[in-house]
């Protein structure tokens, strides 16, 4: 040990054993549910993306021979009581559903792990503003502020803007009440790497701040940020479905999974099956995203539980 | 003990405070009057004006904020926009009492459902009964309300429809109306409950001084209920400040759709009708609860483990 020469390549060799990459696919391929449900996902998005094309069926075509019908041939999942398809229009739910959850959570580690990032490797009075910041919007019991954002701006976004704009505005308003989440961990991530040894060595060989947080912190971050953002997936699509239970997320002509279930249930006796495609569907992607978070949290930790 | 409340005091006027000024500030800067529709058909000007003086719209923003604040502290909510001359103090009245009811209701259900359960769970770890009750509290725990709402409503219709009393699907008014709310409110609970117990009464089964007990000869059944249970159900106590958080936002979804006229409904009303009043209010008293109860939850587990320490 004594005989080793302290030089910056040595230090590094040191540092980039530290991050996680490589072990990483090992121990989630450990976890058979993760691995399950990472298919399962993979599967679904390919299927919101090419499911149209290949089903080839107009969501929004009206079908008058079969209104509320259960399964058929024509119809594998049955129709709605206008009469469209509601394979096809599970398709197009699928893509907006997933599509508020992708953009929801780009929201929140795009403005919640910088800010923790900074908030954890800085301290002081830049870590006292940004927690009294998150904390504000963490005031709020659960969806308040989102339900309060997209009523509050809903109609007027839609108008002036239209329905991409209101997307946006709805997976906005969710990731306001996401984002605090995000930053916190991310923060407490960077408070215990901040102290660690390569941290230091990489101090005390002169690397610049910028340096540091880009090669060392932020590589170890990223986990973390990617485990709570799958987590969070859940969140943000039960969010948009009760959003469009009160009738705030996304409007008509377009429609998502929590939509489509808000729209079937007064049909519930007539038409069961309506119901429950959508249903099923969002406990499976529920599950999914569940047992894949916590399939990576543990992946990440190989000491923990 | 002194430096916590005062910590704690701090903390949630700045909650307060974050709760009121953000929703003003949201609710102020939206797009739309609300004078021009609480006036209806009747648009003259004196009376714009006048209302307009009434409900304080025509001063600057932030002496309105002030003002709100000033009234707040003093339990005067203001007038309701929509629900023309009532007061927001007054709807809030009506409405808590039967959201408490049926939120706290709903937790001791899932307490009384879900501790048995997971400690059910915990002893005979590892079977078959074990791994069924953990996906079953996943499963519980995962199915939104509104999935549920709907299984529930086909299994009662179908109760009826084979001719047996069944509940009523929604309303309120008679104790049956009751059931079928809380069960959906107490359902997620019971999931999150049973997988907590469970993983806690797990812990402590291993440690040292279960061992002891048994090891000194003691009946399984007093082990269990000396050692174990005082030490694994502690963690529970935590369990009541984000347990009121997601009440909180389950029962607007449960109220709406059972049509339950608690504070959830008259909240998403108002936000329907743009009665901002009516939305801060509600914002207000539902944060408030959220902050006790985490504040008693904190304080119960300084009481019942003396080794946590309380301030932060």
């Amino acid at each position: 040990m004594a005989q080793q020469i302290l030089n910056l390549e040595t230090i590094e060799n040191t540092v980039r054993d530290e991050r996680h990459a490589p072990g990483f696919f090992r121990r989630l391929a450990r976890s058979r549910t993760a691995l399950v449900s990472l298919t399962f996902i993979i599967a679904i998005m390919l299927a919101a993306l090419i499911g149209p094309l290949i089903y080839g069926v107009d969501p929004t075509h009206t079908d008058f021979t079969s209104i509320n019908a259960p399964p058929s041939l024509a119809h594998p999942f049955g129709t709605d009581r206008l009469g469209h398809d509601t394979l096809a229009r599970l398709f197009a739910a699928l893509r907006v559903s997933l599509l508020v959850a992708a953009v929801v959570e780009t929201i929140n580690i795009l403005v919640g792990a910088p800010l923790g990032l900074l908030a954890g490797y800085f301290g002081g009075g830049i870590d006292i503003l940004i927690s009294r910041l998150a904390d504000m919007f963490f005031a709020f019991p659960g969806l308040l502020l989102a339900i309060l954002v997209a009523a509050v701006f809903g109609q007027a976004v839609t108008e002036q803007y239209g329905s991409t704009a209101r997307l946006v505005l709805v997976a906005g308003s969710l990731s306001l009440v996401g984002w605090p989440l995000m930053a916190r961990y991310v923060r407490g991530q960077v408070l215990s790497l901040r102290e660690r040894d390569f941290v230091l060595a990489a101090r005390a060989i002169g690397q610049s701040q910028r340096g540091i947080l880009q090669r060392h912190i932020l590589p170890n971050v990223a986990g973390l940020v990617i485990t709570a953002a799958t987590l969070d997936v859940v969140n943000a699509i039960v969010g948009e479905a009760t959003l469009s239970l009160l009738g705030l997320g996304i409007q008509a002509p377009a429609t998502s999974i929590g939509k489509m279930i808000v729209e079937a249930t007064p049909f519930l006796a007539q038409n069961p099956f309506l119901v429950f495609v959508p249903s099923i569907t969002l406990t499976l992607l529920v599950l999914a995203f569940s047992f894949l978070g916590d399939g990576m949290r543990r992946a990440f930790d190989p000491t923990g539980r | 003990m002194l430096r916590f409340f005062t910590r704690r005091g701090i903390s949630m006027v700045f909650v307060l405070f974050s709760l009121t000024f953000l929703t003003f500030m949201i609710g102020h800067l939206a797009p739309g009057d609300p004078i021009l529709v609480l006036m209806g058909p009747r648009q003259d000007t004196e009376t714009y004006a006048h209302l307009r003086h009434l409900y304080g719209l025509d001063q600057p923003l932030l002496t309105q904020y002030i003002n709100y604040v000033a009234l707040l502290v003093r339990g005067d909510f203001g007038l309701s926009f929509s629900y023309e001359g009532r007061t927001v103090r007054e709807l809030i009245a009506q409405g808590l009492p039967i959201s408490f009811g049926v939120g706290g209701l709903a937790l001791l259900v899932s307490l009384i459902v879900g501790v048995p359960l997971g400690m059910f769970a915990a002893l005979r770890d590892g079977t078959l009964a074990d791994r069924g009750l953990v996906a079953l509290a996943l499963g519980l725990y995962s199915i939104p309300s509104f999935v549920l709402i709907p299984l529930i409503w086909m299994a009662n219709l179908a109760i009826f429809r084979a001719g047996y009393p069944n509940l009523p699907q929604a309303g309120w008014g008679t104790p049956s109306h009751i059931v079928l709310p809380v069960l959906v409110l107490a359902a997620a609970n019971v999931g999150y409950i049973t997988q907590l117990t469970r993983a806690s009464m797990l812990e402590v089964l291993r440690d040292d001084y279960v061992r002891t007990a048994r090891a000194k000869g003691l009946l399984e059944r007093t082990v269990i209920v000396r050692h174990v249970l005082r030490n694994a159900l502690l963690p529970l106590i935590t369990l009541l400040g984000p347990t009121t958080a997601f009440l909180v936002t389950g029962a607007f979804v449960v109220e709406v759709l059972f049509n339950i006229p608690g504070i959830g409904r008259i909240a998403v009303e108002a936000v329907g009708r743009r009665d901002y009043p009516v939305i801060q209010g509600t914002t207000v008293i539902l944060g408030i609860a959220v902050v006790i109860m985490n504040l008693i939850s904190d304080l119960l587990y300084h009481v019942f483990d003396p080794r946590i320490q309380l301030t932060e």
